[in-house]
């Protein structure tokens, strides 16, 4: 994503200050509520006393020793790098194709049966069709995860490229722009609010349909310990990874996706 | 700072909007045949919606749909438009919309830039961003940038409708005062016939449906005269008669 060239943007005083005081009392309200579901879900472990419903301290026991031998980082990372390569994969190509579909209208009537085809395409037929063409390789898994997510960012970017300013397109024609800086000043920050939907939705997108393709045709990663956690009816070594897993999720959420936000909106009133 | 040598020629023998759903085909502009000599301030007053703002936009080379031709006075004028809105960029500051109309990389950029803040009255404001800035502050930042590239023509479409009287009679004269420093040619497309005697030095009223030219006059006031209410309504007066 672009940026401005930086030389004079301090931060506005009265908008930081309000957001501050916003997530103060979310705070609060979040470790509450957090506090909450755990004590509900001892509770109901401890009402219905079975190993196939472990109360959160069995669980995080199980992480311990997951973590202790490795095997809980390993499979994580693993995983990880997979929904990163067919995230970013997805954003470029689908962003490519929302931007082609959203500026020239021939294409966009063309392509959107296909588009539609390919949204309402089951996720688990794509895996399914990629492991028979391309075999059970990285190759095939990341191919298949990409092709899921891409007509959703490309649907998302196209709505954004339909709707840029002719207004500002005008002025940067007027004013001799060129394209490089009409690019980066006039045309990516108006598509920024809808990379960042696409991002957003993407990645929650991204990570479950990674599990289901390691679970299918992988010998690591998350996904495969959930498997053989499942042929052992393991539930504290499924909910373990589950848990480390949305741990990751929620993290690069609040140390990437929402910094990334909050500096492309700042301009905003 | 390239010379525009000869008179602006704009030749608009029809214009019009094709016909959409249905809606028949709209004639907009018809036999408009104007020659503008450099460092004139032309105002262009009308009824609205008769197509001053569509003949401004053919003269930018936005709208090329159209029967005729419009010659510039050199090879490659600078053209600069303030439009009816603002149309600063709302993700960039007041300085960087500024920075951005001018070339790259010129070691002389920031002191002008400086200057021409202090001129229209930013100086304090050059770090906001425009959406948190008044109508009015966002048009003087508008103004700013249409001087700054020290353009050869300078095209104006209502650049200070909607603001309350005190605001606009401020930026109006913060315009005179930047094209006393810089004079160019300017074309000011507006329907407020006050306004329009105030800053032309010639008055071309355009109207009917196509609309056309149906009144070309020299304004003949001073300086001073302008400022003067009762002269300006004389004027207006005289002009609008016929």
């Amino acid at each position: 994503m672009a940026l401005p060239s930086e030389h004079t943007a301090p931060r506005v005083g009265p908008v930081k200050s309000s957001v501050s005081l916003l997530s103060n009392s979310q705070v609060v309200w979040s470790i509450a509520s957090f506090i909450a579901l755990i004590l509900a879900w001892q509770l109901s472990a401890f009402l219905i006393d079975s190993t196939r419903f472990p109360g959160p301290l069995t669980v995080v026991d199980a992480m311990l020793r997951e973590s202790a031998s490795g095997d809980l980082f390993y499979h994580v990372g693993v995983t990880l790098a997979r929904v990163t390569a067919a995230f970013f994969l997805a954003m470029l190509l689908g962003s490519a194709i929302g931007l082609a579909l959203g500026r020239v209208r021939q294409a966009d009537q063309f392509f959107d049966t296909w588009l539609i085809f390919f949204l309402n395409l089951p996720a688990l037929v794509t895996i399914i069709l990629c492991y028979v063409w391309f075999g059970l390789t990285e190759v095939a898994a990341i191919l298949a995860v990409t092709v899921n997510k891409i007509p959703n960012v490309a649907v998302t970017v196209r709505e954004g490229a339909r709707s840029l300013s002719r207004d500002l397109q005008e002025m940067a024609h007027v004013y001799d722009f060129g394209w490089r800086k009409t690019l980066l000043n006039v045309t990516l920050p108006q598509l920024a609010p809808f990379f960042a939907a696409a991002a957003r939705g993407g990645l929650a997108l991204v990570w479950k349909i990674v599990l289901v393709v390691e679970l299918l045709g992988r010998s690591d990663g998350v996904g495969h310990q959930l498997h053989i956690a499942f042929q052992l009816f393991d539930v504290p070594m499924i909910l373990a990874y589950a848990v480390a897993f949305i741990i990751v999720v929620q993290l690069i959420e609040l140390l990437i996706l929402q910094p990334i936000d909050r500096r492309a909106n700042r301009w905003r009133r | 700072m390239a010379a525009v040598s000869g008179p602006l020629r704009i030749r608009v023998d029809a214009k019009r909007y094709p016909a959409v759903a249905d809606r028949a085909e709209l004639p907009v502009l018809s036999r408009v045949d104007l020659s503008v000599e450099p460092g004139s301030f032309v105002v262009i007053t009308g009824p609205s919606g008769c197509g001053k703002s569509t003949l401004l936009n053919i003269v930018a080379g936005l709208d090329d749909d159209y029967e005729g031709s419009v010659a510039f006075g050199s090879d490659s004028p600078r053209l600069s438009f303030m439009f009816q809105t603002p149309r600063l960029l709302p993700w960039r500051t007041v300085r960087q919309n500024i920075e951005l109309v001018m070339p790259d990389d010129d070691p002389s950029n920031a002191q002008r830039i400086d200057d021409m803040l202090a001129a229209v009255g930013l100086s304090g404001q050059e770090s906001q961003y425009p959406e948190r800035l008044s109508l009015g502050m966002q048009r003087r930042a508008a103004l700013a940038r249409a001087f700054i590239v020290e353009p050869d023509i300078l095209l104006m479409d209502e650049p200070f409708v909607s603001l309350d009287d005190p605001t606009a009679a401020a930026l109006r004269d913060i315009l005179m005062g930047l094209w006393d420093k810089r004079p160019t040619t300017v074309l000011f497309v507006t329907h407020d016939r006050g306004e329009a005697i105030m800053l032309g030095t010639r008055l071309i009223r355009v109207g009917g449906q196509p609309a056309t030219v149906i009144s070309d006059q020299q304004v003949s006031l001073s300086r001073k005269e302008r400022g003067d209410r009762e002269a300006v309504h004389r004027m207006q007066a005289e002009l609008f008669a016929s």
